[in-house]
């Protein structure tokens, strides 16, 4: 549970990016003209097809992991072998990726800022900005759901969690973690606008890569070293090993 | 034009057939070839302010959102999540599916149901039908398994499978807009609004509503939509789309300005001189959507095979169920039916042809280079044998003076004293002189009291001596000298096909100025182009055969046939078709209609005549010539991926079928192949969108108000002294 109580902190200290982007969207969703419970509907509604989304990234990521490292052939004892270099192949490859965006949060990297926001901004964004303005309580579930699909930094180092856990259950877990953490300054823009400083953003972003940083290099540790790899795996997944 | 059901998709420009989607967007009834294109148009048009509409995004969104929760327990189902201890939520979780699944296959089948639907009355299975049919089986089965607690449900399965059709036609459109949009500012003529100014006052109307004398602002940035006269401003235009003219031309007051053209960077009040729909650009729309909504030979047999594909794969798919019904349980074998069904759907087979022909059309297009008809680029790319008219499309079409004789004078004098008395005359040769003058800076001699004999020549007086110029059989009339190396050079220009100008003065002849139409400049680069092509060339021509050979040696055909008349020409085509099976002919579509209707492929090079009446079936632009090898290399890719998509299409459709029948295909991945494969045909055919523009390696003929020397590349100076 500690484990993904580390994801819910690190997805809500990661929020603050997205309140860059995405903030954007929950601002432009605006208040519902009905009162406030209905302005909350519309909100828990764009966050809950938010989050849908990424549950089933997760799942696909976790059940790709799985399949990938799941010794089919055990007939052959070779394979034994190379399940495990799969499964340390993932861990690495998973483990980079994290270091990478976590650069990317720390202002290196920016090429990766750049080819995610240029592209949601200029193309998914702008097309699906009808669904913000539409009425009904369809709409911004619906635009929950596309803006789950969108690139995103967080959601890729995420995702690449899920898929170095292995399993789909697993990878459900980390990304509904990660999405639940970055509900409530999801929520907040909706409510009450641009309240956090840029200061507090970026302290927040920083915080942010931080964590990341950290579970790549756990997610990595996994991959290099047989007896850090079995340690961090014991502290980090112990509770469905 | 074509029926007003037989139109183009908003989004796309391909064919919608004759049962197209019709959906009100801001508005407007517009009509869809398909589901995707639809939703694609709704994303596309999302980004203006006044679109209202977003239900099928919604539709989607909400489809995605409950199909991606179904997808999400039922992955957590089958690796195993819900077994021991929590095996007694299985049936809850279940139920929870079905109830999640419901919505999901009514929003997201919906539009396949309605398509199948509105087929099946009028009698036709198309390949919705396939999916209407697995992914209700699989529904059926599932909710049965459900209501029974027995076997495994497969929700997953039916929503899965709509919502990568869905997404996987969304995708396709998205492609097939981005092959639609070389041909969008052909398009755009019938519903390209302008901004009429009436005293003070602006107000946008449609191009329809423009008549003759209307005032017209453009702004920088837009289309002229209609032909006139710049009345304010200063600006330079992109004509491109028009003549094929990649350079930008320059507008100020006066300039005559064409429809279809864009204003780059100053504003523009032009005076409309015709009504908008009789522009040039409104005839070329009207002509490309005629050639875009028809279908070409390899369509029609494709839309057949695809027909006829249906009713097979739904009877393969009924007996793959029977054949493993009998050796899996019977859940097993529905999905093995399921993944038959959904893997035959010949989409991508229907899409091979029309989208890589409206991808070359557009290209073309962008050079200004027109197809009427959609058989042509395929017919173009099998022809090995090319045809060409002479007057106007291998010559320039009018007379210049390509060679002076002299005795005893400068060329210069005679030329001088020649153009003195001929710019007294309308004659055609008369022109030529006098140009050939101007262009070497003489100044015409004097010449009084002039007289023309029709038919025979010119007299006057000039510097005190009379001075004439005509036939041989005038100067014998006035009974003036020839010495005899002159006549013989006259004689043998006469025998090159050339007409001849005996000049002479003060009793004597002098010079003789031979006139002529000379070879176009870039003929001889661009027959050698298209023989580097494999092709056959040879020209046929209602000339005199003197002539005719003589420019066939300078330009480099082996093969012609001269004094042919047009049922001749035809004849001559039909001989080369025994040999080459298809041929065709290039002509200036003025006075060679019939024999262009009769090739297999007519081209029309610059042809200026009212584009309804012409016969040819690809207009290249004025002075576009040097195209043709180009327009053959694009015609040949365009047959090549056409090739390569029905390849790719029934290659992978007949693999994907037998590992489906034989039970190796799961439904899903099925699907996701299946959208793939339509994909990967788009992507194949958008490559034809980025094909290099016309080689400017071949000499291009300078622009008329530059040549006042024309000095061609290939023949040297036009006049040689003698």
């Amino acid at each position: 549970m500690a484990y993904y109580l580390i994801l819910f902190a690190a997805g809500f200290a990661g929020s603050f990016h997205c309140v860059g982007m995405c903030g954007g969207f929950a601002c432009a969703l605006g208040r519902d003209g009905r009162g406030r419970s209905a302005t909350l509907l519309r909100h828990l509604l764009y966050n809950t097809g938010r989050l849908t989304t990424y549950c089933f990234l997760g799942a696909l990521a976790g059940a790709f992991g799985q399949v990938i490292c799941t010794p089919q052939g055990s007939r052959v004892p070779l394979l034994g072998d190379s399940f495990d270099v799969a499964q340390r192949t993932v861990a690495i490859v998973a483990g980079l990726l994290m270091i990478c965006m976590a650069l990317q949060f720390f202002g290196h990297l920016r090429v990766f800022h750049r080819l995610s926001v240029g592209f949601a901004a200029s193309t998914l964004a702008v097309a699906l900005r009808s669904l913000l303005v539409a009425q009904g309580v369809a709409a911004p579930l619906a635009f929950g759901v596309f803006n789950g699909f969108l690139p995103c930094p967080l959601v890729y180092a995420f995702a690449a969690e899920a898929a170095s856990s292995f399993r789909p259950l697993a990878g459900v877990l980390t990304m509904a973690a990660f999405g639940l953490g970055t509900f409530p300054a999801m929520l907040m823009m909706g409510g009450i606008g641009r309240i956090l400083t840029p200061v507090w953003r970026q302290r927040g972003v920083t915080f942010a890569g931080g964590y990341i940083l950290l579970l790549g290099l756990i997610t990595l540790g996994r991959g290099i070293a047989p007896m850090t790899g079995h340690a961090a795996h014991a502290w980090a997944g112990g509770h469905f090993g | 034009m074509s029926a007003p059901d037989e139109g183009l998709c908003s989004h796309c420009f391909l064919s919608i057939g004759r049962r197209p989607m019709r959906v009100m967007v801001n508005g407007k009834s517009r009509a869809f070839c398909c589901y995707g294109c639809c939703i694609a148009f709704q994303v596309k048009s999302g980004k203006s302010e006044e679109w209202d509409a977003a239900w099928i995004l919604i539709r989607v969104g909400v489809g995605g959102f409950l199909s991606m929760n179904i997808m999400l327990f039922s992955i957590l189902l089958y690796t195993g999540a819900f077994t021991g201890a929590d095996a007694s939520a299985l049936p809850g979780i279940e139920l929870l599916l079905w109830i999640l699944a419901t919505p999901a296959v009514v929003i997201l089948g919906g539009p396949f149901l309605v398509e199948t639907w509105s087929n099946a009355i009028r009698g036709r299975l198309t390949s919705s039908a396939l999916i209407v049919v697995g992914v209700g089986a699989a529904y059926a089965y599932s909710a049965l398994a459900v209501v029974e607690h027995s076997g495994r449900v497969y929700f997953d399965t039916a929503t899965m499978v709509l919502m990568l059709f869905t997404v996987g036609r969304y995708l396709e459109a998205v492609g097939r807009a981005r092959a639609a949009r070389d041909l969008e500012p052909l398009l755009a003529a019938e519903s390209e609004c302008a901004t009429v100014v009436d005293g003070e006052t602006e107000h946008r109307r449609s191009v329809r509503e423009i008549d003759a004398g209307m005032r017209v602002l453009v702004r920088p940035g837009e289309r002229i939509p209609v032909d006139g006269m710049v009345l304010e401003g200063e600006s330079w235009t992109d004509e491109a789309v028009i003549t094929g003219e990649s350079r930008h031309v320059g507008k100020n007051v006066g300039s005559p300005v064409m429809a279809g053209s864009i204003n780059l960077d100053g504003p523009l009040l032009i005076r409309s001189s015709g009504p908008g729909t009789a522009t040039r650009w409104a005839q070329i729309c009207r002509s490309v959507r005629d050639a875009l909504s028809r279908r070409g030979a390899t369509q029609r047999l494709a839309d057949r095979i695809v027909a006829a594909a249906v009713p097979l794969v739904l009877a393969l798919s009924l007996l793959t169920v029977l054949y493993w019904a009998h050796r899996l349980p019977f859940d097993r074998a529905l999905l093995v039916g399921l993944a038959v069904l959904v893997v035959a759907c010949p989409c991508a087979v229907g899409l091979a042809a029309p989208l890589a022909t409206s991808i070359g059309i557009g290209r073309l297009a962008r050079c200004g280079c027109l197809v009427r008809e959609p058989g042509a680029l395929e017919a173009l790319a099998r022809t090995r044998s090319i045809a060409f008219d002479k007057t106007g499309t291998l010559t320039l079409g009018e007379a210049r003076v390509v060679n002076i004789e002299t005795e005893g004078v400068e060329a210069n004098e005679a030329l001088a004293r020649a153009a003195g008395l001929e710019r007294h005359s309308e004659h055609g040769l008369a022109r030529a002189i006098s140009l050939a003058a101007a262009a070497r800076g003489l100044k015409p001699v004097v010449t009084r009291e002039v007289r023309i004999v029709p038919g025979r020549g010119i007299l006057g007086s000039a510097e005190g001596q009379q001075v004439a110029a005509g036939s041989g059989p005038f100067m014998s009339d006035l009974g003036w000298s020839l010495e005899p190396s002159l006549s013989a050079r006259a004689r043998s220009q006469e025998a090159a096909g050339h007409s001849v100008v005996y000049v002479g003065w003060g009793g004597r002849v002098y010079a003789v100025l031979s006139v002529d139409d000379s070879t176009l400049p870039e003929a001889r680069a661009t027959i050698d182009a298209l023989r580097d092509r494999q092709l056959n060339v040879t020209l046929l021509t209602g000339d005199i055969a003197a002539v005719a050979q003589r420019i066939a040696a300078a330009i480099g055909i082996d093969d012609v046939e001269a004094d042919l008349s047009p049922e001749a020409k035809r004849a001559g085509l039909d001989r080369r078709r025994r040999f080459h099976k298809v041929v065709a002919m290039v002509g200036d579509g003025l006075n060679d209609g019939l024999v262009l209707a009769e090739a297999d492929v007519g081209i029309a090079v610059g042809s200026a005549t009212d584009l309804a009446r012409e016969t040819a079936a690809i207009v290249l632009p004025k002075n576009g010539f040097w195209m043709l090898p180009w327009v053959v290399d694009v015609a040949r890719d365009v047959r090549k991926t056409i090739l390569t998509n029905l390849m790719w299409a029934f290659g992978y459709n007949i693999i994907a079928l037998s590992l489906a029948a034989l039970g190796v295909l799961q439904p899903i991945l099925a699907a996701a192949a299946m959208a793939g494969s339509s994909i990967l045909v788009v992507a194949n055919s958008l490559r034809l969108a980025g094909l290099p523009d016309p080689s400017p390696s071949l000499p291009r003929r300078p622009k008329p108000e530059t040549s006042g020397r024309r000095v061609s590349p290939i023949l040297g100076p036009a006049i040689e002294p003698g």
